[in-house]
């Protein structure tokens, strides 16, 4: 494999609610050979269907001024957060095919900034399927997960438009499931697999009880396929899921202590790292019973 | 040199926007001219009246038409010259209509560019030369390929006009999909009774099928095609089998049936279905023992007629016919890349097909309504329509036949099970034909729920029932329904192997993949090739009653073709100059009609054109490097004198 | 019986409505993604794979023919319009190949304009205005980065002040301030 270093962005949620994303994410790259580095001065992707929707224009000129950054850098950047990959991938998409649109963006930038369209956007997910590939994932392995029911969540933004994106269609993928397997762990066929979270658009900022009606939707449906946790690769589904039971027994009275795992908190763990190293007991429900569940974990 | 030109205003649509009168008064002002008159249907009887009068009064011996595309009405004008005793090449069509007047807005420019038009046609004519017709030997003979509905419609007619008909079936069986079906609407008849009558066709005397059989090559042309066609191995001898079906009833090996919509299986040598013609078996060999193993022959030894040859070899069977229709049918899409409607995922989700197989009598249940995945008895079905028809991300056409037959099916289900609650879920509902919209009428008031909204997903539920999700866009409301078993509405798609087909033929496809007709209103049935036909759904989509009256249309055309014993082509065909010629043979190579031999003559060797073969295209004239090959009615200065014309200002 | 009258006249309606929509959506997807909401045949499909339309009245298929037949105010004024999540599942399934998501952000874009946007989302552009963050950094979370190994703020505008400043220079070029009502005073909402 080629020595690749990418520019890590990191977002809000990341940084400013779940730090063990990025403590997990970086440690694990970086043991597979894969180095990062911090993108000084990034900011808000900004949320795709947040801030697209209340301006597209200013959302495009905070995407373009975050890659501008990574632009400077050299590198490609690595996204943890669906709607950071969205985001910034989107964006560098519409500015690569649009000359016109790229000019009046850098009119916005100006003068001290310039957006030229040199490097790309790679989600997290590409990064360990594509770059590392599953082989090398499988020969790190060193605390199998055998026995581990997982819910695997992949979140949207990740996939979709297809057309934009460009890794297929998204009703049924495999990405994330292969990576979850890898570990042994078994990813289980549920109800509704492909569903949002509930996050996305706004709707948890402006009705939290809608998104929080998704996201409970979602949860039972995987505790009724007698899953252990559930996996995702994406920041904004991560909090709307941990967080989210919080709020939802607050609001609905529904207590379901159901285990949120990033992927690269369960790949640390089949990777034999400690869960406080992987940030796991700094979330609002308590991973304990995945630990329980997998001998040698504890 | 005396020319004519007629302007004609094609109603409005040219002089619309052409001013019509002020193009006659230019054209007078040509060389040549001595008459130029404008009418508003030059293609009327009191049209060519015009210009008949005008060859008599006025001595013309050359005529410009500005009207319509050449490949509208060139023919009509060519004919009246001959009729008047004139040459019909010494024509030409100005094409005011299509490329100008339905292309332009500006009244004043387009008036000039018909001015261009005009005078380039008559520079054209002025030299054109009077050239004779060829004529050819006909073939009276048909190819027929595919023996479903349409084939067999157009075979019985040519046949029954005295025409020989040879008729290639991919399958082991005529019959095509309309064998599979179990009722059709919107009469309820049930299919193979009303074909089998047709499918005594085998015994016509003027009919050969050659069954389990593909088309190989055709060479030739109109009036005069070769086609070599492979007869595969059946493993079976055909003059000896006398269909006792024992070599089926014996075979040890069961293998899923394509025919069934693998929901049965049937034996490794094996017929299509009871009634199948011939009723000779195939053996498979990508299945059979003595072939997969290198042990069994128990078809062998049941044999009494000893009918069995393993060692049996393709055949390659060469046939002369003057004119081909492709009847070669359709082909179900396969749903299973619509991955939301979880087909080939869920057990209980079917295609049409499928179903019509699962409710035959002679299907893989015995026409018993149960269910795959436990076979259980269904008591709620859910029909799902447009399932890759009308989707960009499929198929953007409308596959036609998908509303009737499902009513069919829905208000069968109702007629024999009252119990069964049976939903069809709709984007439109479209019923044009005769008595369909009142079979549609029936089907709701037998209780088909009808609910307009196209199926967003199809979730599959631990107990194999599943739950469909939709918004009823009448209401407004978002719906689930738990069913028992849903049904797919699958777009048709072209045949298989029609790509194949298609560079043979040297036809052309449309941009939905179906092969493509010569116009869409006035040549339904013709190809642009000459001589070759086209019926039923090869064509494009369209229910039984609409393939029969394709078919029959196709078979009007060969007719016409191969009723004459001769035919006369155009004239316009390249030729080299035999004095300047090198035979480098650069023309050869470029023909792709296969026209050109190089050919001794006194030592040297020189380009030899076949005029039958040439179709006139101009690749060799591009090819050739030291100016030999011409074509005729399109020599160089014929085309230098229109761009000369061209040049010149009005 | 009350007498309603509920008889709509087309022509009454603001037929110029999806015209503007399709020019607002161009500035920055350009024309062909905004158009395609013309071939919308209403056949439901978006709205059925609606994980927001299963528990609310969001119906996007009946927003896509307010916009085309010109309901302008009713379309711009509805909460309904802010119920997507953008999950893209109708987009992706649509047969006509509506961008059907795309679509609603453009309608946002001008409900937002046209003051429709609500107090909450302003609240969370307050945060970007005044941190670049849309989920700023909290002390508690300082005390987490510390824990694990991590700078207690992270290398995003959150340390980088010159950074933050580019940030909000751009929100001013591009009139976001007004939009959201900002006053770079208090550096807080302006009271409406």
């Amino acid at each position: 494999m080629e020595e690749k270093t990418y520019a890590c962005f990191l977002g809000c949620v990341i940084p400013n609610r779940y730090p063990g994303i990025e403590l997990s994410t970086v440690k694990m790259l970086r043991e597979l050979g894969v180095e990062s580095v911090d993108m000084p001065g990034a900011g808000c992707c900004p949320a795709p269907g947040v801030f697209g929707s209340f301006d597209l224009k200013t959302w495009l000129a905070l995407a373009a001024r975050n890659i501008c950054i990574a632009e400077e850098l050299g590198c490609d950047i690595m996204t943890m957060c669906n709607g950071c990959y969205g985001s910034l991938q989107e964006a560098d998409h519409l500015l690569k095919g649009d000359p016109l649109l790229k000019d009046k963006v850098n009119e916005i930038l100006a003068p001290e900034m310039e957006y030229k369209g040199t490097i790309n956007v790679k989600h997290q997910v590409e990064i360990f399927t594509d770059d590392i590939g599953i082989e090398r994932i499988k020969e790190a392995i060193t605390m199998p997960l055998d026995g581990l029911r997982v819910g695997v969540h992949y979140g949207c933004h990740f996939l979709k438009p297809s057309a934009v994106r460009g890794h297929g269609k998204a009703e049924r993928p495999g990405m994330v499931d292969a990576l979850v397997e890898v570990t042994g762990a078994k990813s289980v066929e549920y109800k509704d697999k492909m569903m949002c979270c509930g996050f996305g658009g706004g709707v948890r900022t402006r009705d939290i009880e809608v998104a929080l009606d998704i996201t409970k939707e979602k949860i039972t449906n995987m505790l009724d396929a007698g899953v252990d946790c559930t996996v995702n690769p994406c920041a904004s589904c991560h909090l709307q899921f941990d967080r989210g039971q919080v709020e939802i027994e607050h609001i609905f009275g529904d207590r379901f202590n159901l285990p949120v795992l990033y992927y690269s908190q369960l790949l640390g763990l089949a990777m034999g790292h400690d869960p406080r190293e992987l940030g796991m007991h700094k979330q609002n429900i308590p991973t304990d019973p995945v630990l329980d569940k997998v001998e040698g974990l504890k | 040199m005396n020319i004519g030109v007629y302007v004609c205003h094609c109603g409005t649509n040219i002089a619309g926007v052409i001013d019509v009168e002020k193009v006659t008064e230019y054209a007078t002002t040509l060389d040549g001219v001595v008459v130029a008159r404008n009418y508003k249907y030059m293609c009327s009887d009191p049209g060519k009246d015009l210009i008949r009068s005008d060859i008599k009064e006025n001595n013309l011996d050359r005529v410009v038409v500005a009207a319509c595309s050449p490949t509208m009405h060139e023919k009509t004008y060519r004919d009246v010259m001959e009729e008047m005793g004139g040459n019909p090449f010494l024509f030409e069509m100005a094409n005011i209509r299509e490329q100008d007047s339905w292309v332009h807005t500006d009244k004043d420019m387009a008036t000039e560019k018909a001015y261009d038009l005009v005078r380039m046609a008559v520079a054209k004519v002025r030299r054109n030369e009077p050239l004779e017709r060829i004529e050819i030997p006909v073939t009276q003979r048909a190819l027929i390929i595919g023996g479903g509905v349409a084939g067999m419609e157009a075979s019985l007619d040519l046949a029954e006009q005295g025409y020989e008909v040879i008729m290639v079936e991919k399958e082991q069986s005529i019959g095509g999909h309309m064998s599979q079906l179990t009722k059709t609407f919107p009469t309820l008849d049930c299919p193979m009774c009303i074909l089998a009558p047709k499918m005594a066709l085998h015994e016509h005397k003027n009919i050969t099928i050659y069954s389990f059989s593909e088309i190989e090559e055709v060479s030739g042309y109109v009036g005069n095609f070769e086609v070599s066609i492979r007869k595969k191995a059946k493993s079976v001898i055909e003059d000896l089998c006398n269909g006792c079906g024992l070599c089926q009833e014996k075979c040890p090996t069961k293998v899923l049936s394509v025919y069934d919509g693998k929901l049965g299986t049937r034996k490794a040598i094996y017929t299509l279905f009871p009634q199948a013609v011939p009723r000779i078996p195939v053996l498979d060999r990508e299945n059979c023992l003595m072939f997969t193993k290198g042990t069994c022959g128990v078809c062998k030894k049941v044999c009494p007629t000893d009918a069995i040859d393993y060692d049996q070899q393709d055949e390659i069977i060469t046939e002369k016919v003057g004119a081909i229709i492709v009847a070669t049918g359709y082909a179900e899409y396969d749903p299973t890349p619509i991955e939301e409607y979880g087909y080939g995922r869920y057990k209980n989700v079917l295609t049409g097909l499928q179903f019509e197989r699962l409710t035959n009598a002679s299907g893989p249940t015995l026409g018993v309504l149960k269910r795959p995945s436990d076979g259980a008895t269904p008591k709620r079905f859910a029909f799902i329509q447009c399932v890759g028809s009308r989707d960009v991300n499929t198929q953007e056409y409308c596959s036609k036949v998908c509303c009737m037959y499902t009513v069919k099916n829905a208000r069968l289900l109702r007629d024999e099970h009252p119990e069964s609650e049976v939903y069809i879920f709709y984007t439109d509902v479209r019923s044009a034909g005769k008595g369909y919209e009142e079979f549609y009428k029936i089907s709701q008031e037998k209780g088909v729920k009808f609910i307009r909204g196209r199926v967003s997903e199809v979730v599959g539920l631990p107990d194999d029932n599943l739950l469909l999700r939709t918004e009823d866009t009448l209401t407004g409301d978002v719906y689930e329904v738990e069913v028992d078993m849903a049904i797919l509405a699958c777009a048709l798609l072209p045949a298989e192997g029609s790509d194949k087909l298609r560079d043979i033929l040297k036809i052309s496809e449309g941009t939905d993949g179906f092969f493509m007709e010569a116009h869409p209103k006035l040549r339904p049935v013709d190809t642009l090739t000459d001589g070759i036909y086209l019926a039923g759904c090869a064509q494009g989509p369209r229910d039984i009653a609409d393939t029969v009256v394709h078919a029959k249309g196709a078979a009007s055309g060969a007719s016409v073709l191969i009723s004459h014993t001769k035919m006369s082509l155009d004239p316009i065909s390249a030729y080299s100059d035999e004095s300047v010629c090198r035979g480098c043979g650069e023309c050869k190579l470029v023909c792709q009609f296969g026209a050109i031999e190089i050919e001794p003559l006194n030592g040297r060797l020189i380009a030899k054109v076949n005029e039958v073969l040439c179709k006139g295209c101009g690749a060799c004239v591009g090819a050739c490097c030291n100016g030999a090959m011409s074509i005729r009615h399109f020599k160089d200065e014929q085309i230098n004198s229109m761009i000369e014309a061209a040049m010149e200002v009005a | 019986m009350p007498v309603i009258k509920s008889i709509i006249r087309l022509n009454d309606l603001d037929t110029n409505f999806v015209d503007e929509v399709i020019e607002t959506g161009s500035e920055v997807f350009g024309e062909e993604i905004p158009k395609t909401i013309m071939a919308c045949m209403q056949c439901g499909r978006c709205s059925g794979s609606c994980p927001s339309g299963r528990r609310t009245a969001f119906r996007t298929r009946k927003i896509y023919r307010e916009v085309v037949l010109g309901f302008r105010e009713k379309v711009l004024s509805s909460d309904e319009l802010w119920y997507c999540t953008t999950c893209y599942t109708c987009q992706e399934r649509c047969p006509r190949g509506v961008k059907t998501t795309e679509i609603i952000r453009i309608l946002r874009n001008i409900a937002a304009k046209e003051g429709y946007m609500s107090k909450s989302h302003k609240m969370a552009a307050g945060h970007v205005f005044r941190t670049g963050h849309a989920v700023a950094i909290n002390e508690e979370i300082q005390n987490v980065r510390e824990e694990l190994g991590l700078s207690r703020l992270p290398p995003t505008t959150h340390s980088h002040p010159e950074a933050l400043a580019k940030l909000q220079d751009i929100l001013r070029k591009t009139h976001f301030d007004e939009l959201v009502g900002f006053d770079w005073e208090t550096m807080e909402l302006k009271e409406v």
